[in-house]
């Protein structure tokens, strides 16, 4: 076990590092300057340029810039270019606002996926199961984006409330139960839009699990026993169909970071991915960078969870 | 089976829980209705965040909008665009010359035709003491000694830029010749050309125009310190200060120097006849007593950075601006909202809204949204929604022109567009109307050169070029260039063949690019196109020079200054001119206009300066947009007449088309009012 966890620890720190190399450059070959140096702002004359090039390093060969950033970011003390504020905790004030709405997305999506896939299942071929293959391929198929630019419209116009951002503004005199309600109301939207695509895979890949372990010699033996029905399927076969989802469940950290773009830039969500976006747009090279790291960094966290987990969970695996 | 009715039972319950939520939601009505306050705030829009709230540090345009509140200039601009007084009560632009005379008679003969001279207050000889400086010549410092010499100094009462021309006209003298300045200077290092350093360190002639500024007495900065004179040279100091990588430095480079003459006098001496100079002290004005050495030290010190390399860049102040403007800084979440509040003490008094919020919405459509539902009070339409939110009774709509203009650039070294035919055929073959109708929805208006519409500047009196194709198809044959049987011109067995290029990301070029290509192939030019991403479009083409024609906009300033786009100096690879535009009696004005102090002259230069470069059909200028901004109809201007009664109107635009120009006496209402026309 513990040669197992030291092997995976070796492994994983030489993929980070090959990640860090391979992001940097990725990064420095895209075409575009930094907003603050663009050759092209008409009051920036050519010392100017130059001087600027220095204040960020950029004037230094590239390995040079490599271990002057790693060594920012490691000693925690990188600032944003755009406004001279600490990257990480511009990233932590983030984090607290994508923090709910991935929740709830996460809770909505598996909440939601485990009783449409086992119904789906145990009524294979019914019209339910019929109906819900149908929108599951719909949501899959059609952008997340189109889909909440229909529902802003339709809320905006004939419910006429807003729907946009993380509260309404300029409600702060009500009360404290309205201030309440509204950021949850914020929160409908967005959360349900970025689960609907969850739910769509997840609710498919519950129901396949499940028709698998129905044909299962164990079920056949609950169902000899004389077990009713429901006992069968949610406790014997739910059990051993959850396996999977378990491991799955370590994927989703490096969501925790990544957040969602596309959502976020919709509603105006002041996020990490609505960070990242308008990172990239401005060319803030220490802000991608850095959340380039914290979300390999929780990948690579992620996958060896799962490992664990599934040693854990299912005696049958070992070293 | 418990298991499973808690799977049925959590998603329904977590669903119904959330969607109650809709209920506790105002509607548009109700959030004006059932909350005062959000009647006294002021929520506008963007879709960038701002970066450093700092007048002479920021360069985008979010940063400004913010500045603009919180900080405030000397002067700014009033409804017909002329200078008005804000932290200066009133200014006084005159001018101080200095003449090194070669002999003694010279100043008798100077004095003799300066006498005559109305516009002349004072005439003095000065015996300057012999000193010792050390300057930077030719990446070198050296040491000068300045042996005694005597000085004239005249000080007239307003500009004369011609003063020089009349004197030597007069006396048939040029008193401004060549010195040996042997006699005036020397140096200890040899190999150097001690006459070109002589015109560098004792200029023999030097025009200084001068401006005066009165401060009003009454500047508070929002922690409740005066603002005075210092703050006014400081600010200058602190733009000129290499340190601090000002994008601003290239405006007050004409400054020879700042004087502080009392707490509420400033002076203000230029090294030579500029006069768009006297826009850059629309800047704000900074605080010296949170920014001047002393205070960044302590700053450095108290945040454990090392004090010498820690400059105003670095400042939190850039984060928590204090100015002296109608608008105190409140609060800035990084990528979602700036608040600001009203400044009780404003000099002009206070603003009616008490807070001004500045959101950040990236998306287009959101921003729309959320203008819809009353989070915002202010929204630019898209062209093609204009006409939807003219209509709307829930708004009130106001348009004009803006400051830049897209326009269709020939490079002139380029053998098929020397000849000035070949270029008014070009832009007559484009229906210019149609490209407005179509591709801008109407959201735009011809122009026909150089200048901003709406300023005086522009010269109403030029045609826009017709469209044409048979008359341009004539000016080509006229030219030389004869159709042949395969439809395309030829002249000298060479077919009418270039490349028309734009950048890439602006759908609206885009859409021009393939419009004027087919009109050009219709008349037998042979065009190909290319897009082009932006930085490559810049770096490799337009620097470099290497184009044909191409598809670009100016943003132009108020200020009539064409000098970096189209004199004939500026025609290098790299710098502005890049077309290659180049015409004496065109550099001729262009000098003479920035030179000009009077305004009623620079008006007629500019206006010949535009008949000629319409003329010559360097560009095809081909229009400035329209923009459009819509305001929720219950915002009003509110004033109160001497017993304090509130008084109501409406908003007008100005004549230039700026609405927001009464901003400070906003307010809105919890229900709309209804105007008489």
């Amino acid at each position: 076990m513990l040669e197992f966890i030291l092997r995976n620890l070796v492994q994983k720190s030489i993929t980070l590092f090959f990640i860090s190399v391979i992001s940097f450059l990725i990064i420095y070959l895209a075409p575009g300057k930094p907003s603050q140096i663009d050759p092209m702002n008409p009051k920036f004359t050519p010392e100017l340029l130059k001087r600027f090039q220095e204040h960020f390093h950029l004037d230094k060969p590239l390995y040079v810039q490599y271990y002057l950033f790693y060594k920012d970011l490691i000693t925690g003390k990188s600032v944003s270019w755009q406004d001279n504020t600490p990257v990480l905790k511009k990233i932590w004030e983030r984090f607290l606002n994508s923090f709910p709405l991935f929740l709830i997305g996460t809770i909505l999506t598996w909440t939601i996926s485990f009783p449409i896939g086992i119904k789906s299942a145990i009524s294979r071929g019914s019209v339910f199961d019929k109906t819900t293959t149908f929108f599951a391929y719909t949501l899959i198929s059609i952008p997340g984006f189109f889909f909440a630019y229909v529902i802003i419209i339709f809320v905006v116009n004939y419910l006429h409330v807003p729907v946009i951002g993380m509260k309404t503004f300029g409600i702060q005199s009500q009360s404290q139960l309205h201030l309440i309600m509204d950021r949850i109301w914020h929160l409908v939207i967005p959360s349900f839009l970025s689960a609907s695509g969850g739910v769509a895979i997840l609710s498919r890949y519950v129901r396949n699990q499940m028709l698998e372990v129905q044909d299962a010699d164990y079920i056949r033996t609950a169902r000899a026993k004389g077990l009713s029905e429901d006992e069968v399927i949610y406790k014997h076969a739910l059990k051993n169909a959850l396996l999977p989802f378990i491991t799955m469940f370590g994927l989703v950290i490096p969501g925790l970071i990544g957040g969602s773009v596309i959502i976020e830039s919709i509603f105006s969500w002041p996020g990490i991915g609505l960070m990242a976006y308008q990172a990239i747009l401005a060319r803030d090279y220490p802000v991608i960078l850095t959340l380039n790291f914290i979300s390999a960094i929780l990948v690579l966290v992620g996958t060896f969870l799962s490992d664990l987990l599934y040693m854990i969970v299912d005696p049958r695996i070992k070293i | 089976m418990w298991i499973k009715r808690i799977l049925t039972l959590l998603p329904l319950l977590t669903i119904l829980f959330l969607i109650q939520s809709y209920f506790w939601i105002p509607t548009y009505e109700e959030q004006t209705r059932g909350n005062k306050q959000r009647l006294e705030e002021f929520i506008s829009g963007s879709t960038g965040d701002a970066s450093i709230l700092n007048p002479i540090l920021s360069a985008d345009s979010a940063s400004a909008e913010i500045e603009s509140k919180v900080f405030e200039g000397l002067i700014d601009r009033d409804e017909n665009l002329n200078f008005r007084g804000r932290i200066a009560k009133k200014w006084k632009i005159y001018e101080e010359i200095y003449i090194l005379p070669k002999k003694d008679e010279d100043i008798e003969e100077i004095k003799s035709i300066v006498s005559n001279m109305k516009s002349v207050t004072s005439f003095d000889v000065t015996q300057e003491k012999g000193k010792e400086i050390s300057i930077n010549h030719n990446g070198k410092k050296i040491n000068v000694k300045i042996y005694p010499n005597k000085k004239i100094k005249i000080v007239m009462n307003k500009v004369v830029p011609e003063f020089f021309a009349i004197l030597k006209n007069r006396s048939k003298k040029d008193f401004c010749s060549f010195v040996d300045y042997k006699k005036y200077i020397s140096v200890s290092e040899k190999n150097i050309n001690i006459n070109e350093l002589g015109k560098k360190v004792l200029p023999v002639c030097e025009e200084n125009p001068v401006i005066l500024f009165y401060l009003r007495h009454n500047v508070l900065f929002h922690d409740g310190v005066k603002l005075t004179a210092k703050d006014v040279k400081f600010t200058y100091e602190a733009i000129m200060d290499p340190k601090n990588l000002s994008p601003r430095i290239s405006d007050f480079e004409p400054v020879k120097k700042v004087e502080v003459i009392d707490p509420y006098t400033v002076k203000i001496t230029y090294k030579r006849l500029y006069s768009p100079a006297l826009s850059a002290w629309s800047i704000g004005i900074l605080p010296e007593h949170l920014l001047n050495k002393d205070a960044l030290k302590k700053e450095a010190k108290s945040r454990g950075m090392d004090p010498d390399k820690f400059t105003i860049r670095d400042s939190s102040f850039n984060r928590h601006p204090i100015g002296s403007g109608p608008f105190k800084f409140k609060k800035w979440k990084s990528g979602e909202y700036i608040i600001l509040e009203r400044f009780e003490q404003y000099w002009e008094g206070p603003p009616n809204y008490k807070k001004y919020i500045f959101r950040i919405i990236p998306d287009k459509l959101t921003e729309e949204m959320e203008f819809l539902s009353g989070t915002l009070d202010i929204y630019s339409p898209q062209p093609h929604e204009v006409e939807r939110f003219q209509n709307n009774d829930k708004f009130q709509v106001f348009s004009g022109t803006s400051f830049g203009y897209t326009y269709i650039g020939y490079n002139l070294r380029r053998d098929i567009f020397k000849d000035v035919r070949v270029r008014r055929a070009l832009s007559m073959a484009i229906d210019v109307d149609k490209i407005i109708k179509y591709v801008l929805y109407n959201q735009g208006e011809r122009i026909t050169g150089p200048f901003v519409k709406q300023t005086p500047y522009y010269n109403k009196n030029v045609k826009p070029i017709p469209y044409d194709p048979e008359g341009a198809l004539c000016l080509l044959q006229e030219a030389g260039w004869k159709k042949r049987k395969d439809g395309w011109l030829y002249k000298n067995g060479k077919k009418l063949q270039f490349t028309l290029i734009t950048n890439s990301g602006n759908e609206i070029r885009r859409a021009i690019l393939a419009i004027v290509q087919d009109a050009w192939k219709k008349i037998g030019v042979d065009v190909s196109t290319d897009v082009v991403e932006w930085s490559v479009f810049i770096q490799e083409r337009i620097n470099k020079l290497d184009f044909d024609a191409v598809i670009l906009g100016w943003v132009m300033s108020i200020e009539p200054d064409l000098f970096q786009i189209w004199h004939s100096s500026q025609t290098n690879p790299y710098q502005l001119n890049f077309i290659g535009f180049k015409n004496k009696k065109a550099d001729e004005l262009i000098e003479k206009i920035r030179m000009e102090y009077d305004k009623a002259k620079q008006i007629e230069y500019c206006h010949k300066l535009h008949q000629l470069i319409a003329d010559q059909c360097p560009y095809t200028f081909l229009f400035v947009r329209k923009w459009t901004v819509a305001l929720d109809s219950r915002i009003v201007i509110m004033e109160k007449d001497e017993y304090g009664n509130r008084i109501y109107k409406k908003i007008t635009p100005t004549k230039t088309g700026d609405f927001s120009y009464y901003f400070n006496k906003w307010i809105k209402l919890p229900k709309r009012i209804y105007f008489e026309n």
